[in-house]
């Protein structure tokens, strides 16, 4: 037993409606209810008065490992910006905007990180992805698998057979270790990958498949309520990026009337204007956020946009194709088997650019008009508005108005016209920070270990010196503790842990798995038998050494 | 666990990229006696003696030694070395690559797996403009059109037709073989054309011209030189309803190199603007995708990377076993699976036997070698997972016992004794 105290700091833990000077102990890896003897003395105590304590921040929407996300790194080498250097006990790396998977775990500790959660991953992909995974240090990590372009999902949609959509939803989750369900642009990938274009309306048929967009979404939304995984549907909508989305994006949000969902970077969905007349995109965050502040089942994470160089990346191969032809970059598409596409391009968001700058209002204006903090969760959309590493000056924004209208000021004035954010005057507080990168993330995916520092909790900790200079307080916490383990001490990197990885066990009536099998085993290019991940998939060998 | 006679399915062959799945073995005696479904290539490949004959586990300069005389000597060559180098790692698995990586990283090696002639100048193209491509299931159920520029399958790769790019029916391509219109680009008739819809004969350095006609072709440009072939070639690509376009590493290889890729991926790309149309490769044997995988998750870049700097650096020209040996810089190999020797230069080969040689493999110890130990060979005797050409991943199924370790043992005491050898850390070149 090692036990761990961090003392007198200002705790602050939103979900235990906590903000005041206390200690927080840590015993094997948990967080404990400290000893009543306040002569009591732990293995290490680290003293953290005149210091802020918060739970170790949460991602729940960034794309860090897998098929896509190696891809860019492989085609990319004029985004190697940067490296880590090796040392003694931790690996080098590159980084930029997608770095290698040891530089990802340093990186999102060092920002005092200790979860993320990977949004995307092709079923066929998920075996690779926990490769990474494992190659990914000193945080936790889940992934969202992709079910909204699978063929046999919209077969059991088309044939109303609930029953086995569920089945077959949690033998999914299962067989691919994943956290959660996620749907990106439900249907319209797969139309587009037939090549009859992307979908408009959630009213339109997906040809062969007979099913529309909003069955996809509202089925599969049912299946994970009814299954009673920890985080509901995660919904990528369609129309990402378009001039006009907005209707489409009210469109999904009612659909899923009756049901939890997540919307995914919901800054990216939010713009007037229309197809015909792109020029005239403007900010409709103002009738969506009132939507989501009159609806109590549906959560977002913003997807900020930040100015420079990054790396799109998404399931929903139509964008890819959409950012290519608009950009003229270079384009990485793959069509993935059963489920999915993914499209790689990257985009360099400059704020002279009107639409960019748009954008980065946008993003702004959802998290300051969101009114419950506990509902809108923070993220660039890793790395598609920007890195991870932007959280910081993010949150500096939100602070702070001041530094907000500063920004503000060197975009081109038309954005002023087309987006409120400039009359905003709300200003977060840190304990709404605190909710939004970690305490609302951790319950938006319902990892009820995660986000706060009650007994029992995950002993992850980030521990800041206050500072009026947020972007630099959050940019270098004093400490970070993973697991009980302190990770970062003062910028630099100490013996990290591995981390776990996350997933979710639905049961399922097994009887449901020779016909899965069968299908399987008639559309794939692999043997059924060799497509569930499982723990044991590491080396098996029956040699030993002499 | 004693071999007792047994049937295993879904094993995976790994002798060719197709990396079938698919085989049942039937093991008799200490012996692979059956492989079913398997082609010729896979069935000599199971069938084979895998045994370690007399070799002896390990070598030292070519005298049979203790596996613990040889790491520690394998481990001072490397710990000594102030330029050393990583290759092979193709007939491996993705656990025993990412322990190599983790070695190179230790060491500030150079590691380039495989033979970077084959890859590079398709990467060098991918990174200019990207490929438009997709898993061979996609092929297998929704491609009308199957183009094989330049490639043979079925000589190199026996199954892939009957498998995943022409026989299968698809959910979009009932019909199968007769759904699908097969069309065979190469220099002079193979054994794929035999069974193709269309040959197209073209000239092995007039590849790049060809491409960027029928480029423009497609889009939309008058090209009165345009012979008849390739404009109906341009014609049956255009109408496909999805295509599929696979390549091999000779387009890299011919006058032109990578622009020559680079030609052919922007076709295939801008095929997408009527209709779709995806290019893929036919993969080698073993795992060799799956090392640019993890050299690329770890380090950031498929091959030829450099550690030197206490970081990893792509440097395309310079980190190549290739280069690293015909340019006389490295100063220690470590040769993990694979024999490079068959696609180095003669220079490369002359420095490679003036220098200390760490060989791993199976056969490793009737190799020359400074240092030489015997492994248990991937997907027969050690397990592990490996990655197709399209990024699909397979659990290895391995049917037969050895007293062998597996390669990934040998790298995982290796690195151990790195890490125990006393004295300085390697210099960090600034
Ligand atoms: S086609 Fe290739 S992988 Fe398949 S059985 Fe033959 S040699 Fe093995
Ligand atoms: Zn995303």
């Amino acid at each position: 037993m090692t036990t761990l105290r961090i003392k007198g700091g200002r705790v602050i833990d939103p979900a235990n409606a906590i903000d005041a000077e206390r200690d927080v102990w840590i015993e094997d890896g948990r967080v404990i209810a400290g000893p009543s003897d306040p002569a009591a003395r732990a293995d290490r105590t680290i003293d953290a008065s005149g210091y802020v304590v918060m739970p170790g921040g949460v991602d729940m929407h960034c794309h860090i490992a897998g098929s896509k996300v190696n891809a860019a790194r492989a085609f990319r080498p004029e985004d190697k910006t940067g490296h880590i250097a090796r040392t003694g006990h931790s690996r080098s790396g590159t980084t930029g905007s997608v770095p290698t998977t040891f530089a990802t775990g340093y990186k999102y500790a060092g920002l005092g990180y200790t979860t993320a959660v990977d949004a995307a991953i092709a079923p066929f992909g998920a075996r690779h992805a926990h490769h990474e995974f494992r190659d990914t240090p000193a945080i936790d990590k889940a992934f969202l698998v992709l079910m909204g372009n699978n063929h046999y999902v919209m077969d059991r949609i088309r044939e109303g057979d609930r029953d086995r959509l569920r089945q077959y939803v949690a033998w999914l989750l299962n067989a691919t270790g994943a956290y959660g369900v996620k749907a990106v642009n439900p249907g319209g990938v797969e139309r587009w990958k037939e090549g009859h274009g992307n979908v408009s309306s959630l009213d339109q048929m997906v040809e062969g498949f007979g099913v529309t967009p909003r069955q996809i979404l509202t089925e599969l939304a049912r299946a994970a309520d009814d299954l009673a995984i920890p985080h509901p549907i995660h919904v990528h909508g369609p129309n990402l990026g378009l001039p006009g989305n907005f209707a489409s994006t009210l469109e999904t949000l009612a659909a899923l009337d009756g049901h939890r969902a997540h919307l995914a970077h919901i800054q990216f969905h939010s713009y007037g204007g229309s197809l015909d007349k792109p020029g005239k995109i403007d900010s409709q965050v103002p009738i969506l956020a009132d939507y989501i502040n009159t609806h109590r089942n549906l959560t977002v994470d913003v997807g900020q946009v930040v100015f420079g160089d990054t790396t799109s990346m998404t399931a929903d191969g139509a964008v890819g194709q959409f950012l290519h032809s608009v950009t003229g970059r270079k384009w990485i598409s793959q069509d993935i088997e059963q489920e999915t596409g993914c499209g790689v391009v990257p985009i360099t968001y400059e704020n002279t650019n009107l639409v960019h700058a748009l954008q980065w209002a946008i993003g702004l204006e959802w998290y300051l008009r969101v009114d419950d903090p506990w509902r809108i969760a923070m993220s660039t959309d890793h790395p598609n508005g920007g890195s991870f590493l932007a959280y910081p000056q993010i949150i500096s924004y939100l602070m702070s108005r001041n530094h907000r209208d500063e920004a503000l000021k060197a975009l081109p004035d038309r954005v002023r016209a087309r987006s409120g954010l400039a009359d905003l005057s709300r200003e977060y507080s840190l304990s709404e920070i605190a909710i939004i990168t970690r305490a609302g993330p951790a319950r938006m995916l319902g990892m009820t270990s995660k986000g706060h520092l009650g007994p029992g909790a995950d002993g992850d900790v980030t521990i800041y010196a206050p500072s009026n200079d947020f972007q630099r307080m959050f940019s270098l916490p004093r400490f970070v503790i993973k697991s009980g383990h302190v990770v970062i001490d003062d910028g630099e990197l100490r013996s990290p842990p591995d981390g776990t990885t996350l997933s979710v066990s639905p049961s399922y009536d097994e009887s449901i798995v020779p016909d899965i099998a069968e299908w399987f085993d008639e559309n794939a290019s692999i043997r059924f038998a060799n497509f569930a991940w499982q723990e044991g998939d590491a080396p098996s060998h029956f040699g030993s050494l002499p | 666990m004693p071999d007792a006679d047994r049937t295993i399915a879904d094993a995976t062959c790994t002798a060719c990229g197709c990396l079938c799945d698919d085989i049942v073995l039937t093991v008799s005696n200490h012996r692979i006696v059956a492989a079913e479904h398997a082609c010729p290539i896979g069935a000599a490949w199971f069938l084979a003696d895998h045994g370690p004959g007399d070799r002896p586990i390990a070598t030292i300069e070519g005298q049979p030694a203790t596996a613990e005389q040889a790491l520690g000597r394998a481990a001072e060559i490397l710990a000594k070395s102030r330029s050393p180098l990583i290759v092979g790692l193709t007939r491996t698995s993705l656990e025993t690559q990412a322990r190599a990586v983790a070695i190179a990283d230790r060491l500030g090696a150079a590691i380039d797996p495989g033979d970077s002639g084959d890859s590079l100048p398709r990467w060098r193209a991918i990174q200019r403009v990207g490929i438009v491509s997709a898993t061979l299931g996609e092929v297998k159920n929704r491609a009308d059109v199957i183009v094989f520029w330049g490639v043979d399958p079925i000589t190199t790769h026996p199954r892939h037709l009957e498998r995943y790019s022409v026989g299968p029916r698809g959910r979009f391509v009932p019909e199968g073989r007769a759904g699908r219109t097969v069309v065979v680009v190469d220099v002079a008739p193979t054994a794929t054309s035999a069974v193709a819809d269309r040959f197209v004969r073209i000239v092995a350095d007039e590849q790049g011209e060809v491409l960027a006609t029928l480029r423009a072709l497609v889009l939309g440009v008058e090209m009165p030189e345009a012979e008849d072939p390739v404009r109906e070639l341009a014609e049956t690509l255009k109408t496909a309803r999805y295509g599929a376009f696979f390549f091999g590493p000779d387009l890299g290889r011919s006058r032109g190199g990578e622009a020559v890729v680079e030609d052919a991926l922007k076709l295939v790309r801008d095929l997408n603007h009527a209709t779709r149309f995806v290019a893929l490769t036919l993969g080698g044997p073993g795992n060799p995708s799956g090392a640019e995988a993890v050299l690329t998750w770890q380090a950031g870049s498929p091959r030829a990377v450099d550690f030197s700097a206490g970081f990893p650096q792509f440097l395309p020209d310079d980190a190549t076993a290739e280069a690293m040996l015909s340019q006389g810089r490295a100063d220690a190999v470590l040769i993990v699976a694979d024999d490079p020797t068959g696609f180095l230069s003669g220079e490369a080969r002359a420095h490679l036997g003036r220098i200390p040689t760490i060989v791993i493999g199976p056969d490793a110890t009737s190799r020359d070698a400074t240092v030489a130990l015997g492994s248990a060979t991937m997907g027969i005797h050690s397990g592990g997972t490996i990655m197709r050409c399209d990024g699909a991943t397979l659990p290895l199924r391995p049917a037969l016992a050895t007293t062998r370790p597996s390669d990934l043992e040998w790298l995982t005491d290796l690195e151990r004794r790195l890490t125990e050898i006393p004295g300085e850390p390697r210099a960090i070149s600034p």
